[in-house]
């Protein structure tokens, strides 16, 4: 069971130079930033590699935090940017990304029962087109809510946001996927 | 389109989609539901929007395979830069100082040994290269060549055989008398000294001898 000082605790630790306590940083959070990442991105292997490149960066900064946030906000804030960063540097609309991601995804997918896939694979799909193509302030809102189940105050922290604002983004978020979600339905 | 309820209540809607209310403001907002008909389709079409989103997610996340994390798979040279980026200054500035007074030391110790070398070998390779045993053997010929030259021959050779054997006389005195040329009332003296022994002895090797057989 986490504390909340736990990865303060384990940050200092890899401060005093504990080379292991970083891997238990990069062990408690990997899976929920790779959901983000892969939230963010909607490429698994891009995600893979940010996720990993989020860890390394943060790795690099450890001295320059200073506990005024928490690991997870911080964790959360570098990996965001790195998402942002990463798609300014491929150039290219989510939605072409999607498109390519799409064939890739069908040809090799998760291991998941064929009825599942046969009744899921469009919807997905359809979903993941649908956030990737939201802007990216209501994209990271969403996938932190969503992928995450961080709570409103913790999204503020980690995006430095009045929680009013968090919140009016996801229900903006919300209402444009639902939108996209119905322009796609009424299509198959 | 409008993105906002009608009645405004946007950010109560969303506290209450996400189960973040609290007990009051659940209530509250439940029964505006009850009377507003435009909230109460949000709630059900976000509703599906969110059940769309976590059948992605859960897709997406059964995929997932923790990676082994890169910065635990170090080299003796990454943990080496690892240590350092993590220690504070103080700690950088004494390693540094221990490195070069190492590397100080270090060089001193090797100018030292140098030296010593430089001092001791000369003379080693001047024992071994210049002096053999061949050299010595003439150059002391050589020496003695010199103090015997007046001399007659005959006697220079007697005189040279027995200084190149030192080590055969058997007292010290005689080898005194070897090193420097007798003077002559020496020589009379031990002359005399010889006669009067080889007489002296003669005469009491017969006495012991004429006691002995009586």
């Amino acid at each position: 069971m986490e504390t909340l000082g736990s990865d303060e605790i384990i940050v200092e630790r890899a401060l005093s130079g504990d080379a292991e306590a970083f891997g238990e940083i990069v062990r408690r959070w990997e899976r929920r930033i790779f959901a983000l990442t892969y939230g963010l991105l909607g490429c698994e292997e891009d995600a893979r590699d940010a996720t990993q490149e989020t860890f390394l960066a943060a790795f690099r900064k450890l001295r320059g935090f200073r506990g005024e946030a928490k690991v997870s906000s911080w964790l959360h804030r570098i990996a965001i940017n790195q998402c942002i960063s990463r798609q300014r540097r491929a150039k290219v609309r989510s939605e072409s990304t999607l498109e390519e991601d799409d064939a890739d995804s069908l040809a090799t997918p998760f291991s998941h029962s064929p009825a599942h896939v046969a009744e899921g694979r469009q919807e997905t799909v359809a979903v993941r087109r649908a956030i990737n193509s939201l802007p990216i302030e209501l994209r990271q809102v969403v996938v932190m809510k969503e992928f995450e189940e961080l709570t409103f105050r913790e999204i503020a922290d980690a995006l430095d946001l009045p929680l009013s604002t968090v919140k009016s983004r996801l229900y903006t978020a919300l209402k444009q996927l639902q939108m996209r979600l119905q322009k796609f339905e009424s299509r198959t | 389109m409008k993105e906002t309820p009608d009645c405004e209540r946007a950010s109560d809607l969303i506290t209450f989609l996400y189960n973040e209310a609290d007990e009051r403001e659940r209530r509250d907002f439940q029964l505006h539901l009850n009377e507003c008909r435009a909230c109460r389709a949000e709630v059900a079409s976000f509703g599906a929007v969110r059940e769309s989103i976590t059948a992605w997610r859960d897709e997406a996340l059964a995929g997932f395979v923790s990676r082994p994390v890169v910065t635990n798979r170090k080299s003796a040279l990454a943990a080496l830069r690892q240590f350092f980026d993590l220690s504070p200054l103080w700690l950088k500035g004494a390693t540094a100082f221990a490195v070069i007074a190492f590397c100080v030391l270090a060089a001193m110790v090797f100018v030292n040994l140098r030296s010593n070398n430089v001092q001791v070998s000369p003379a080693a390779n001047t024992s071994q290269a210049i002096y053999t045993q061949e050299d010595v053997d003439r150059l002391v010929n050589q020496a003695l060549a010199k103090h015997t030259t007046p001399k007659p021959p005959a006697g220079s050779s007697q005189i040279l055989v027995d200084s190149r054997k030192p080590k055969r006389s058997r007292n010290s005195s005689a080898n005194q008398f070897a090193k420097r040329p007798l003077s002559r009332a020496e020589r009379e003296q031990l002359a005399a000294d010889l006669r009067l022994l080889s007489a002296d002895d003669d005469a009491t090797l017969h006495l012991l001898g004429d006691r002995i057989n009586q």
